[in-house]
């Protein structure tokens, strides 16, 4: 190393130096640039397919559309979601399978969309909702139809 | 009796002054390194989260020590207090405000170098004691880091002592009446002043020169193993060491207590004298801690080898042709 | 007994009892730690005689240097926290025979020293620049003699540590 070198190092590492220091000083001084979010007070616009939870849509009637298939539940690859099916007796006087309980446990739940794209009917979808703590473990266990709902007219 | 009186009042307000100092300086590292980064850094605890240091000191101290297995657990025990006390002993010497100092000792400045080689003690017996690997690496490191930063740091202080002819604080500050020695040494001192700057940061284990609690490679260094008040009084040391480093500094270079003077400006130095001094003594501290900060929120960390490049083939040869400079400067009385 | 007369005991007490713990103790490291804190004792004493440089400098040269180098020395070599094997009957014998010569020197000297004329004539230290000066003073009762030889000696040692440094690079 020559002395010329050694010198020329110095000045170069102080040079570049200074340059790093007046990056971050034009960040300390210009507070306009500051990127962080308030959260609670202000909630980012999300994402269209931003996924949160698994929801099953009513109409005013109290009424869903889900007929209890189970393809959902095949399709979960978790086993996230639990189907109770019932024995109903319909207006035409025959037996047919209804839905009971939609189960869906939130907390094995992995968002991956597969139960939409298998619902034949359209009856579940996701929704934007994501601030999912709770105390206890146990609350994240949900059903998703409503008491007391039945099912539309004319889902087959 | 009297006496006895002025000890615990000056007990007292050392620890006061302790405790408000690493209140103060926490937040404002977070909250510089939080603009630095263009984020907020903290706003919930108390107006401007101007209380969030305290809630985390109450964290902290309700928060088990523990002690791990196959530990030293005396010398475990020991290495935080030691740090404490070696930090304590160096507050004696400097001058807060005019006449405003606890102990007028004629060697100041070598009485700061060498209590301050405490530090090192306490660093090498935490991680000796934790029984942990990446405890006894960092204190390896660190003790490396200090012993040859010292050395520079030594050499920037003799540059200031060689002009002024005295080891005591009061002396120092004395001779920047009519002027601090960063306007009035020239290039030399400029010189001794930025090898000063980098060999305290180094000193301190601040980043950029943090290698012996580097997290993501050590995982904290020699504190480790600590937890609750023994890491908190780690911690403390390390924030009130910085603030003592910078009010060095500020006393060689800045002139302590001293307002800023123009040569005959009567007016203008008339107005200067009416700031108090501790205002002057407090500013120029916490503006060089602020460009540590900068320092620290600015540079990636040096690899250990780097870092004794650093030290041995910079700033070693620069700081002791610097002496020469700046003693043919004061033979010469080249200084204003 | 005065304030300044129990300080002088409780530092000699605390430098003498750290001086026995380290010869005693089986841990190295520890050992290391009690030489440092009888170092201090010292230095507290040195203090207490308000000989500040000197106090200053015992700090610097055995707290910052050789318990640094010591302690770093234990770190490169022993195990961790293993307790030393107990010393030889034979030569914890002598060990002792030989302290208990050193003591017996020590205090026939400190008996026949005439404390009680130097009391009160020491006017306390001298300014640092006298020491400095004397340090390189060429005349009579100057210092530069002394300066120079441990210089060369420091010189020697420094050089010695290049040229064993350079070898191991060499094979």
């Amino acid at each position: 190393m020559t002395l010329k070198t050694y010198f020329s190092n110095i000045f170069s590492t102080i040079r570049s130096l200074l340059k790093g220091m007046r990056r971050t000083g034009y960040y300390f001084t210009h507070h306009k640039e500051i990127i962080t979010q308030q959260y609670p007070e202000y909630k980012p616009p999300l994402p269209e397919r931003f996924r949160g939870e698994v929801v099953m849509p009513h109409n005013a009637d109290n009424e869903h559309k889900c007929t209890g298939c189970t393809a959902c539940e095949l399709a979960c690859p978790n086993g996230t979601i639990k189907i109770v099916t019932k024995q109903e007796i319909n207006a035409a006087g025959k037996k047919k399978k209804a839905l009971d309980t939609f189960v869906y446990h939130l907390e094995l739940c992995t968002m991956c969309n597969l139960c939409i794209v298998a619902c034949p009917t359209d009856a579940i979808e996701m929704a934007q909702s994501f601030e999912h703590s709770v105390f206890d473990r146990n609350s994240l266990i949900k059903t998703l139809n409503e008491p007391g709902s039945k099912l539309e007219e004319g889902i087959e | 009796m009297a006496l006895f009186l002025e000890f615990v009042i000056a007990g007292l307000l050392c620890i006061g002054l302790f405790a408000i100092l690493g209140l103060v300086l926490v937040l404002m590292e977070r909250k510089v390194s939080a603009y630095m980064q263009i984020r907020l850094g903290p706003n919930r605890v108390g107006p401007k989260g101007a209380l969030q240091t305290l809630a985390d000191t109450l964290k902290l101290l309700s928060k088990e020590g523990l002690t791990p297995r196959g530990a030293d657990r005396f010398l475990f025990n020991l290495a935080p207090f030691v740090a404490m006390i070696g930090t304590m002993l160096l507050l004696a010497p400097i001058p807060f405000a005019k006449g405003f100092q606890l102990w007028d000792i004629n060697i100041g400045v070598l009485y700061i170098s060498a209590v301050s080689s405490l530090a090192v003690i306490s660093i090498l017996l935490a991680g000796w004691a934790s029984n942990n690997k990446y405890s006894l690496l960092g204190a390896m490191r660190s003790g490396a880091q200090i012993v040859s930063y010292e050395l520079s740091a030594g050499l920037s202080i003799i540059a200031i002592v060689v002009l002024t002819g005295s080891l005591s604080i009061s002396d120092i500050i004395a001779s920047q009446a009519d002027g601090w020695w960063i306007f009035k040494g020239h290039l030399p001192v400029w010189i001794a002043f930025v090898t000063f700057i980098i060999a305290v940061t180094a000193e301190t284990n601040r980043a950029p020169f943090d290698l012996a609690e580097a997290e993501s490679e050590l995982t904290a260094g020699f504190h480790t193993e600590y937890s609750g008040m023994k890491f908190a009084l780690f911690f403390l040391a390390e924030y009130i060491n910085i603030f003592i480093v910078c009010a060095i500094g500020a006393i060689l270079f800045f002139g302590g207590w001293m307002p800023f003077h123009i040569g005959n400006w009567e007016g203008f130095n008339r107005i200067m004298d009416y700031i108090p001094s501790s205002v002057w003594f407090f500013g120029k501290t916490f503006f060089l801690i602020f460009v540590i900060m900068w320092f620290r929120w600015t540079f990636p960390r040096l690899r250990i080898d780097q870092l004794l490049n650093l030290e041995w083939k910079y700033l070693l040869p620069i700081s002791m042709v610097n002496v020469l400079l700046i003693t043919l400067v004061a033979i010469l009385g080249w200084h204003f | 007994m005065t304030a300044s007369t129990v300080i002088f005991y409780i530092l000699s007490a605390f430098a003498i009892a750290n001086g026995f713990l380290a010869v005693t103790t089986r841990k190295i490291f520890r050992a290391a730690i009690f030489l440092l804190f009888s170092l201090i004792g010292v230095a507290g004493l040195y203090l207490w005689m308000s000989y500040e440089f000197i106090f200053a400098v015992q700090v610097i040269v055995y707290v910052g240097g050789i318990v640094v180098l010591i302690i770093f020395s234990i770190f490169l070599t022993q195990q961790a926290g293993e307790d030393m094997p107990m010393v030889l009957r034979g030569r914890q014998l002598f060990a002792g025979l030989a302290s208990l010569a050193g003591f017996i020197l020590a205090w026939l000297l400190v008996r026949d020293y005439p404390f009680a004329e130097l009391r009160g004539t020491s006017s306390g230290e001298a300014p640092i620049a006298e020491i400095g000066t004397k340090m390189l003073d060429t005349g009579t009762g100057g210092m530069a003699l002394p300066f120079e030889v441990v210089s060369i000696l420091l010189l020697s040692a420094m050089v010695g540590c290049i040229v064993i440094a350079l070898k191991t690079r060499k094979a």
